[in-house]
């Protein structure tokens, strides 16, 4: 609070001038000042003498004195009162500055005010469009949840019509499993019945079985015995045989005799031996019988296996024939079952119908399951919205007390604000009755005081202006309002647009990063030396120092020995001015010249000698290299068109199929390069060049690789 | 030097194809010292970037650095120099063991409109000196070079560009799979140097 201090009146010239001030003058004419003392009336002057004068005359000296006195008095006092004017005027000056200070405050107040009277509505309604859209959302949310109920309801009841299906179904499979149930102590019975016949005819067929054994065991016997007998027989028979022979010789003998002999005695001998001659044939009458019998014991033999045979195969076939009467019984049953259920199932006439019963019947069950899946997945769903709708209403609930507790706090600061304003406004109106008050003071006073007037006038004017520019100004602010809202869109778009650059921003961070390290690779092959030969060229001084060097080491060896030559031609033509000296030189000099001669001819001979050891080593160098490595190797120096020196190696693989099947190389001071050709722009070829030279850098590698591609190209072909 | 106008941060094409000349020249002798190609009495120390730096006494070879310092100078002013390179090869052999690479990135404005930059030559000496720092302590990582070798100069220069009658075209003597170290680069505005050295690597033997 800005505390306020009365203006000091100012005091009138008036009450200063208590003391009288007396102008002494003879003529009475001029009336003194009605502050003079009552003591001198005209009465007394009128008497007064020259003692009078006198007295009156040191009186008025005295008056005189105390007057200037008091002038002096007044002097100081009117200083005084112009310093305590000077003051007052500078306080007038606080005053006025306080009061401009408590304008501007005020409506900075009442900016502030108005600017919180907004904010709160804003808040207000805010508020309570929140609250509205609350209240929508919750009656939406009811709604919501109504419909979910009565969905949930049908559901249920969906439900419990399924569940009603589901019991009538397993009712059904009840009644059913119990036919099936009633059917298989059924089968049980006629299972156990066929068992036991099966048992019986198995006995039979065991009791027959063993009667044929037995048959057989007894045939088994008599052929035997019939075999022995046989047997006897035949000894018998070839008796016989031999006995007739022995007759017959006898016979032929007896013949022979009988033109000798008696005929009487042979033909009893005949007739004797007819009878055994019949005997014989009897016998063997009966042999022949008994071998058909042996035949026949045989033939029963073989009878006898067909019959096990038979016998075992109708002990299968009655295996199967009782898997058979099983399973005809089943489908006998499974027929009657399936008679049954056709009975038992309504609106089915035929066997065919209980199909497309069966499906519809599956059909619905799926379908209810589906159904009572989806019901219970809306139901969750529901249950789910519902908790949802519950957080959210929690929420608004939250939301509603903290935007009450704004609006109290609001309301709250509103009534702060009034009583604030309410105070500054009853210090405003103090300050301008005080200002009035002291307007008033200084209007008896001051020579300015209509200017000081007119002054507040302007104030009061500039004031009226002011409210009006204030209002201009509230009325700028909600334009200014308008357009921060525009604004506030504007940056919700910018933020769009910034999301999205950032976005940007990020995809450009890996291309740099994906360009960082593509630069970094081309650095490294800069580095390493790589250039284009279309648009550089690489180029070197033509006088290396080495070279250099080495020439004028030459140039320098030379020089010496030329003149060690001059020297020594200088010698010998002395010398040949003498001429024994000279014969004797020139015969020096041919032997020299033969032993330099004999010396070039070894030096020749060996030579050609190591030429040709040479020659057979490379050779054979060259045979071991092609047979061990698969490539003929031809050397060839040749010079670039720029001069350079350099050595090409053009290979060729034994298992070649054609003479253009060759590789060229060219080696440079320890590189190797291979020099393109028709054979090695070819696919296969550049292929594995791309891989092994160009990616490796490897060119044993690739000639390796294709040796052993031709190799196979050779022998698979 | 360069040649500068009369405010010393003005730098132009001349001046900065002469400051670039001259340090191929001053770097070209510290490499031939480091890496002992000639013998260490062949040098005298003088001061230069605010460095200690070696010049080789030998006659030929500074005839061939001033020569070269010299080709290297017009091409820089032309603009047409891409790169020089420094090879250090064995003499046996002839078998590249190093190469000293010096890209050069040439402002083309400069070159076609001859207007003239501003650095200011004490930042250029620092970045200089930052090199040829760089030189003389790489012989701790660079391999020891251990038989007698010779060294060339390569000119990457462009196509269109005559070839001078002391100079012949080269195959570019690279090595295969070398080891790469990149040193510090230094910018005049108007020709930007970038330094790398590549070694043979030795772990492949």
């Amino acid at each position: 609070m800005i505390t306020r201090t009365p203006v000091a009146r100012k005091r009138r010239a008036d009450d200063i001038s208590n003391s009288p001030l007396v102008i002494y003058e003879d003529p009475p004419e001029l009336p003194l000042s009605s502050y003079e003392p009552s003591s001198s009336s005209p009465s007394e002057q009128m008497l007064c003498t020259y003692q009078c004068r006198q007295m009156v005359k040191s009186e008025f000296l005295d008056n005189l004195g105390s007057a200037e006195k008091q002038v002096r008095d007044y002097k100081t006092k009117l200083e005084s009162m112009d310093e305590v004017l000077s003051k007052t005027e500078a306080e007038r000056k606080k005053f006025k500055d306080q009061f401009f200070y408590v304008e501007q405050e005020l409506a900075a107040a009442k900016g502030r005010e108005k600017a919180l009277q907004e904010q709160l509505m804003k808040e207000v309604t805010d508020s309570q469009e929140r609250i509205k859209k609350q209240i929508q959302s919750f009656s939406e949310l009811e709604v919501k949840h109504q419909k979910e109920v009565s969905l949930r309801k049908n559901a249920e009841s969906s439900a419990a019509s399924a569940k009603d299906q589901a019991s009538t179904l397993e009712e059904k499979l009840s009644r059913v499993s119990e036919s099936v149930e009633r059917e298989n102590t059924r089968l049980q019975r006629d299972l156990t019945e066929l068992k036991n016949e099966s048992k019986l005819s198995i006995s039979r067929i065991s009791a027959d079985l063993e009667k044929m054994a037995c048959k057989a065991n007894n045939a088994e016997k008599e052929s035997e015995l019939l075999k022995t007998q046989l047997e006897d027989l035949r000894e018998q028979l070839n008796e016989c045989m031999h006995q007739k022979g022995d007759l017959e010789k006898k016979l032929v003998d007896f013949s022979f005799q009988s033109q000798v002999g008696s005929p009487r005695q042979s033909d009893i001998l005949v007739k004797h031996l007819q009878e055994e001659l019949r005997n014989y044939q009897t016998e063997v009458q009966e042999a022949r019988k008994l071998k058909s019998s042996h035949e026949n014991s045989e033939l029963l033999k073989e009878k006898l296996l067909e019959e096990k045979g038979r016998k075992d195969r109708a002990e299968a076939e009655l295996l199967k024939l009782q898997e058979v009467l099983l399973n005809s019984k089943k489908l006998e049953d499974e027929l009657m079952w399936w008679k049954s259920i056709a009975t038992d199932i309504p609106g089915i006439s035929c066997a065919e119908d209980v199909l497309i019963k069966f499906a519809a019947l599956q059909k619905e069950v799926i379908v209810n399951m589906t159904k009572v899946g989806e019901v219970s997945a809306s139901l969750k769903q529901m249950e789910v919205a519902l908790e949802v709708a519950e957080l959210g209403k929690q929420q608004t609930e939250s939301e509603a007390a903290l935007a009450k507790e704004k609006a109290d706090q609001a309301i709250s600061e509103v009534k702060r604000l009034e009583s604030m304003l309410h105070s500054v406004g009853e210090e405003r109106d103090r300050l301008r009755s005080d200002a009035l008050a002291s307007k008033k003071q200084k209007h008896g006073e001051a020579e300015t005081e209509p200017a000081n007037g007119s002054f507040i006038q302007e104030l009061e004017a500039s004031l009226a202006i002011k409210e009006t520019s204030i209002r201009e100004l509230e009325k700028k602010l909600s334009e200014q309002k308008e357009v921060s809202t525009r604004h506030s869109d504007e940056i919700v778009v910018l933020n769009e647009r910034l999301h999205n650059e950032a976005r940007r921003i990020k995809s450009l961070e890996r291309e740099g990063d994906r360009l960082r390290s593509e630069i970094s690779l081309l650095e490294s092959k800069l580095g390493h030396g790589d250039y284009s030969a279309s648009s550089t060229k690489v180029l070197r001084m033509v006088n290396t120092l080495g070279v250099d060097n080495e020439a004028k080491h030459t140039i320098e060896a030379l020089r010496t020995e030329l003149e060690k030559a001059k020297e020594k031609l200088q010698a010998v033509e002395e010398l040949k001015g003498k001429s024994d000296t000279g014969t004797y030189i020139d015969s020096n000099i041919s032997e020299k010249l033969a032993q330099l001669k004999a010396q070039i001819a070894t030096l020749e001979k060996r030579e050609e000698r190591y030429k040709t050891v040479f020659a057979e080593k490379i050779s054979v160098f060259r045979r071991a290299c092609c047979s061990l490595f698969g490539y003929k190797i031809l050397m060839d120096d040749h010079q670039r068109p720029n001069g350079i020196p350099v050595t090409r190696f053009t290979l060729q693989s034994i298992f070649a199929q054609g003479e253009d099947e060759k590789l060229d190389f060219e080696y440079e001071s320890g590189n190797t390069s291979l020099l393109e050709n028709e054979y090695t722009s070819d696919h296969e070829v550049a292929q594995q060049v791309g891989i092994f030279i160009k990616k490796y850098n490897s060119i044993p590698a690739f000639t390796a690789n294709l040796t052993i591609e031709s190799f196979n190209k050779r022998t698979y072909c | 030097m360069a040649s500068k106008t009369s405010t010393k941060d003005i730098i132009t094409l001349r001046g900065s194809a002469a400051i670039v000349s001259e340090f191929f020249g001053y770097a070209a002798n510290s490499i031939l010292y480091n890496r002992g190609i000639y013998p260490e009495e062949s040098f005298t120390k003088v001061k230069k970037y605010g460095l200690p730096m070696l010049l080789t006494q030998d006659e030929n070879v500074k005839l061939f650095l001033t020569n070269l310092t010299a080709q290297l100078s017009e091409w820089l002013e032309s603009g047409h120099l891409q790169r020089v390179v420094l090879v250090i090869m064995s003499k046996q052999t002839n078998e590249v063991l190093e190469r000293w690479n010096f890209s050069i990135e040439t402002d083309k404005e400069v070159v076609e409109k001859g207007v003239s930059k501003e650095k200011s030559d004490k930042e250029i000496m620092r970045e200089i000196q930052a090199i040829m720092r760089q030189i003389a302590s790489s012989i701790t990582y660079l391999p020891c070079l251990d038989e007698q070798c010779i060294f060339d100069v390569l000119a990457y220069t462009d196509a269109e560009v005559a070839v001078p009658f002391t100079w012949i075209e080269s195959d570019p003597k690279l090595i295969a799979n070398p080891q790469m170290v990149k040193l510090h680069s230094f910018d005049t505005k108007i020709h930007k140097v970038d330094t790398l050295v590549s070694y043979k690597n030795d772990e492949e033997d």
